[in-house]
């Protein structure tokens, strides 16, 4: 069976700032070696009448680029980001409402997507909007040789052979969304879904972290 | 529950943190069992028999029973009985539309003030503030508002607001402020008279002998939102010696 | 979504105020608010912070076709973009008025004051120049987003490096930043836009507006200028009727103010070409507040795969692989195969969910029902909301 090697699995230096625009409810900027991500929410706010759902509230996920118009990549990148938001806020609390969140890119050197997920999920949390769940994402990239790089550097993505997304949910550890690209056997892709889920775990450490350092004050 | 909860006062909880209820309890045969009773305020849910944690912040206790996540939130979510600031946007038949900063904009009768009657009708225009309590809110209907308690009385609510200052604040420093005892109010009133009007929706007024009292409250409440209490005390002793 | 409404108490605080020379944060009327200007990782990426107004600029570069009107001079363009993170009345994908006026202005601050030379842009005359993008985004609206856009625009522009490019014959060869170090653009002067806004038909002034200021002013006036105080565009608008006087001490102000700004901006500049050179960190990472109780950063974190490998052999191993199902293809017409049940034909019976499988056994879909309700079971069990805030949870013991 065809495995992967895996020994030096290294998560870049990752940092994160929490309510640093005075407009949006929530935001938060997210920090994964050189790629950068803003994030501002707003809501629960006013719906439009043609975007309102009677029993749960409307979210929209915008992707601004650096360079130029929001194109199909970006769509697509809205889309896996706002069902991994559906899946952990409880939308049902706030109905006939609306939740906005947006994602700026500060800078793009690879785990754009993981690093949306993660800064997404800091600026709902600091929102304080209600959520069943934390999630992260995690990018794993397999190389040439057969070796898997978890939160790849740009130049090491375009050196791989496969990359997968996953974004990881807090209580479980569950997958709760998946975006992959290249070829992999069924058994690389479950070790990269273990080696992704031991990443969540200091992920997951961090977000603890940064919300008790924040707090700190008002202990 | 109880006990797990009371564990955790005063740390920090994320959202998909939960506590589950003991079942390993042996039942004793000596006294009788009284069932345990708790009251989940914000950022608590059940599910089934599991408690969520569903917003991140500190775990706070009210005794006897009275648990809630103190949260550091912006926007506001309207809740039945609480008192807020509104501004009046518009005047349809009999009710005004107030915004009060949550998704929706609440609906107040014009007879929901004191005295007033169908001939004699309360004068409000748009722009105006007013203070008023929440008599319907929920997630599924409209908001609703009333200048009146349930007696009849004003008691303080009403129109309001020549010559003093709105300003947002977080949620969390409103309730601190309205707290029993609250530290930031006993610190404010050693600085100078002032006049001010808290609503739970992170809005406050506030009215000194001058404008530049006026700013300087404003401005020393803003940013007491993000320090400890000396540090707070340390920056309000500046202004009193004058440094402002 | 709209706009929190501007009450009247607020208002009339803030005339009053003015009129009494106070400002809502405690800045003198021609203060600007504390200006931060900090660099990307990429060459060409500005944030500028005034205030609390927060906007970033990136500049980028590709080659294209000339206008036919100018053969030999390459093409900047610029665009605001109004995010909808920086304030709730600002929509995605719709011009704006404010984004209009916004983009009119730039291009007639920076490019019409010819501050960028543009002929140097060429690479081949008539068929190939640079174009140069200026892309700023503008991530928190807290009032004057003119004066933020300009400087994050022109020191963009200033921090940017275009690749090399050298001709042979027909060939254009660009080099990568490994090959030869990128070239910046040559900029004749830095215009910086400062905003007046006036209050009572023009009696009060203030410099810098902030949000609310802005919502109550009766007219502004933009001057742009650089330092060597040669003004590169004025504009005013708001309808009101300002004296000869009043532009002339506005433009006093103003020229003190650029003077400011720019050296500002070439301290940053400089400051950030001595830590590219010397090989640091620089970048949006770096400057991330660590001082901040609500930042924090980590190190690089190893990842621990100890039992990665028996994990997956074991799941894989639990894995049952799935029954390889393929429906033998059938000829319902001579001339046409067809796999599987054509799911376009008309309902004869009721819509069942799995229709495709057809050969499957009756014992086993008795027992995918079985399951199937198991499930609804489990689903009716799990998760009860109801929409009260306060919750009452009750934990019945068996009485004795």
């Amino acid at each position: 069976m065809e495995a992967c090697s895996i020994s030096n699995l290294k998560l870049r230096e990752f940092g994160c700032e929490q309510s640093l625009l005075s407009r949006p409810d929530g935001s938060a900027s997210f920090i994964q070696g050189d790629t950068s991500v803003c994030a501002g929410v707003y809501g629960p706010a006013e719906v439009k009448v043609s975007k309102e759902i009677y029993d749960r509230a409307t979210l929209e996920v915008l992707i601004q680029p650096k360079v130029g118009l929001a194109g199909v990549r970006e769509r697509s990148q809205e889309q896996c980001v706002r069902e991994t938001c559906e899946a952990s806020l409880l939308l049902s609390l706030h109905p006939r409402s609306s939740l906005t969140l947006v994602l700026q890119v500060i800078h793009d050197d690879g785990s754009l997507l993981s690093c949306f997920l993660n800064a997404a999920c800091m600026a709902l949390m600091d929102a304080g909007l209600p959520m069943s769940c934390l999630f992260c994402g995690v990018t794993c990239a397999i190389s040439a040789d057969g070796q898997i790089v978890t939160d790849p550097t740009a130049a090491q993505e375009k050196e791989s052979r496969a990359l997968m997304t996953f974004a990881i949910d807090s209580t479980e550890r569950n997958i709760l969304m998946s975006s992959t690209k290249g070829s992999f056997s069924v058994h690389e892709l479950q070790q990269c879904i273990v080696v992704s889920q031991k990443a969540s775990e200091k992920m997951f450490q961090f977000y603890r972290d940064s919300v008790k350092r924040r707090y700190s004050k008002y202990l | 529950m109880f006990s797990a909860l009371q564990d955790r006062v005063g740390q920090i909880l994320l959202p998909g943190d939960e506590f589950c209820s003991d079942t390993d309890d042996t039942i004793s045969l000596s006294e009788p069992v009284k069932s345990e009773k708790l009251v989940c305020g914000p950022g608590l849910r059940r599910s089934g028999a599991r408690l969520l944690v569903c917003k991140s912040g500190v775990l706070r206790h009210k005794p006897p029973n009275v648990f809630w996540i103190d949260c550091q939130q912006r926007r506001y979510v309207p809740a039945r009985g609480e008192t807020v600031i509104g501004i009046v946007t518009a005047k349809s038949g009999d009710v005004f539309k107030v915004d009060v900063g949550g998704s929706e904009q609440a609906s107040l009768s014009y007879l929901a003030f004191e005295g007033a009657t169908k001939r004699n009708r309360p004068n409000v225009q748009v722009g105006d503030l007013l203070f008023a309590q929440f008599i319907v809110a929920n997630k599924d209907m409209e908001p609703e508002l009333a200048c009146i308690d349930s007696s009849g009385r004003a008691s303080g609510m009403g129109v309001f607001g020549g010559g003093g200052l709105l300003f947002r604040v977080s949620l969390g420093l409103v309730r601190r402020l309205l707290a029993p005892n609250s530290d930031v109010r006993s610190d404010l009133e050693q600085l100078f008279p002032c006049e001010l009007v808290v609503g739970l929706n992170g809005r406050v007024w506030v009215k000194a002998a001058s404008i530049q009292q006026t700013l300087i409250v404003a401005n020393l409440l803003q940013s007491s939102d993000a320090m400890t209490a000396t540090q707070r005390r340390q920056l309000f002793a500046k202004v009193q010696q004058g440094a402002l | 979504m709209k706009e929190t409404p501007l009450s009247n108490c607020e208002r009339d605080f803030l005339l009053k105020a003015i009129e009494e020379k106070k400002r809502l944060d405690g800045r003198q009327t021609y203060d600007y608010r504390t200006i931060k200007v900090t660099f990307g990782t990429d060459y060409g990426c500005c944030f500028v912070d005034l205030g609390k107004t927060r906007v970033m600029a990136q500049v980028s570069c590709e080659i294209v076709a000339p206008k036919e009107s100018r053969p030999n001079e390459g093409i900047v363009f610029f665009n605001i973009e109004l995010s909808p993170m920086a304030s709730p009345t600002f929509e995605q994908g719709r011009q704006s008025e404010l984004s209009v006026k916004l983009n009119r202005q730039l291009e007639r601050c920076l490019r019409n004051s010819k501050c960028i030379d543009t002929e140097s842009l060429c690479v081949v005359s008539g068929e190939k120049v640079w174009q140069i993008r200026v892309d700023v985004h503008v991530l928190n609206h807290d009032g004057n987003l003119m004066d933020a856009s300009s400087i994050a625009a022109i020191t963009a522009l200033c921090h940017f490096r275009r690749p090399d490019v050298s001709t042979q014959g027909d060939e254009i060869t660009v080099y990568s930043p490994e090959e030869r170090d990128p070239i910046p653009l040559s900029v004749y002067h830095m215009p910086i836009c400062v905003s007046f806004s006036f209050f009572q038909q023009g009696t009060y002034l203030l410099v810098d507006p902030c949000e609310r200021e802005e919502r109550v002013m009766d007219g502004l006036l933009m001057i742009a200028m650089n330092k060597h105080r040669e003004i590169c565009s004025i504009q005013s608008s708001g309808g009101i009727m300002l004296l000869k006087e009043q532009v002339m001490r506005c433009s006093k102000i103003a020229s003190v103010k650029v003077s400011e700004i720019t050296e500002l901006v070439g301290k940053a500049l400089e400051n950030d070409r001595k830590a590219r050179k010397a090989g640091e960190k620089c970048g949006f990472a770096e400057s991330l507040p660590q001082e901040r109780i609500t930042a924090l950063k980590t190190d690089k974190t190893p990842v621990e795969a100890m039992d990665v490998t028996e994990k997956v052999d074991d799941i894989i191993q639990k894995a049952e692989v799935p029954p390889l199902s393929v429906p033998s293809p059938s000829l319902p017409v001579p001339g046409v195969g067809q796999v599987g049940q054509n799911t376009w034909g008309l309902d004869e019976e009721e819509e069942e969910e799995e229709e495709g499988e057809e050969d499957r056994d009756s014992s086993g879909e008795e027992e995918e029902k079985g399951t199937k309700t198991q499930k609804e079971k489990d689903k009716d069990e799990v998760v009860e909301l109801s929409d009260s805030e306060e919750e009452e949870v009750v934990i019945l013991h068996p009485d004795t």
